[in-house]
């Protein structure tokens, strides 16, 4: 849902102290994942909603002559073919996702890697049921349309 | 049955595992028929097969002691009443 891993690790740090600080307005006749799940999920969409991008690595490097950000990150070091082939498709798939609006992808991202119920994620995102579904069948469409070709 | 609305209705409702056993014998028996509708079909399922299976969602090996790092320490108060 965040699409970068250190800031996703970031934010479930926080969800996890926050739940830990705020215990006392857990209510215990409801399942606990699901009250984890939206801090999470409130905090995630918090973080996009305020984030701009503050560097952005094609700009050119001022005083430098065509030269932008890209050219300063070391290569990774080689991988079996394979893995390479895995990792690009997991990158490609991941900027597809992260193209949808926000309120699409943190259904996609309940649904289709959390596998949560459509119940559970209504109880998450504290929307009724038939927004839920509604919001996964266009999130699928879109992303259907996204990655045919691949 | 309306290709465009109704069976793409149908093929979500199934996806969802949310069918009624009439609209899915229904839904079956139009995609016998309509290769449109059978190509949408499969690009749905592929869809969900690949963000599925190509996503990582493991954390870093540092991560649950980071979290225990992070929480806020017990008042000597507190921990002196158990």
């Amino acid at each position: 849902m965040i699409g970068n891993r250190h800031e996703a690790e970031d934010l479930a740090q926080e969800a996890f102290l926050r739940a830990y600080v705020n215990i006392h307005s857990y209510d215990e006749k409801r399942k606990f994942s699901t009250w984890l799940y939206r801090i999470a999920t409130n905090l995630s969409i918090d973080r996009i909603r305020k984030k701009k991008p503050d560097v952005y690595l094609d700009a050119e490097i001022k005083g430098t002559d065509g030269i932008n950000l890209y050219a300063q990150i070391p290569n990774d070091e080689a991988l079996p073919e394979q893995q390479v082939e895995s990792l690009e498709m997991q990158t490609l798939i991941q900027e597809e996702i992260m193209s949808l609006p926000p309120k699409y992808r943190s259904v996609i991202a309940l649904r289709f890697m959390d596998e949560l119920s459509l119940k559970e994620i209504s109880e998450i995102l504290q929307l009724p049921v038939g927004t839920i579904k509604t919001r996964i069948h266009r999130g699928r469409e879109a992303l259907r349309k996204k990655l045919r070709h691949i | 049955m309306n290709c465009n609305k109704e069976a793409i209705q149908l093929m979500h409702q199934y996806l969802d595992g949310d069918i009624k056993k009439e609209d899915e014998d229904r839904l079956r028996l139009h995609l016998q028929t309509c290769s449109d509708c059978q190509r949408h079909f499969h690009e749905l399922k592929r869809t969900v097969a690949l963000i599925t299976s190509h996503t990582n969602l493991t954390t870093s090996s540092e991560f649950a002691n980071n979290v225990m790092a992070q929480l806020p320490k017990e008042k000597k108060r507190m921990s002196a009443k158990r």
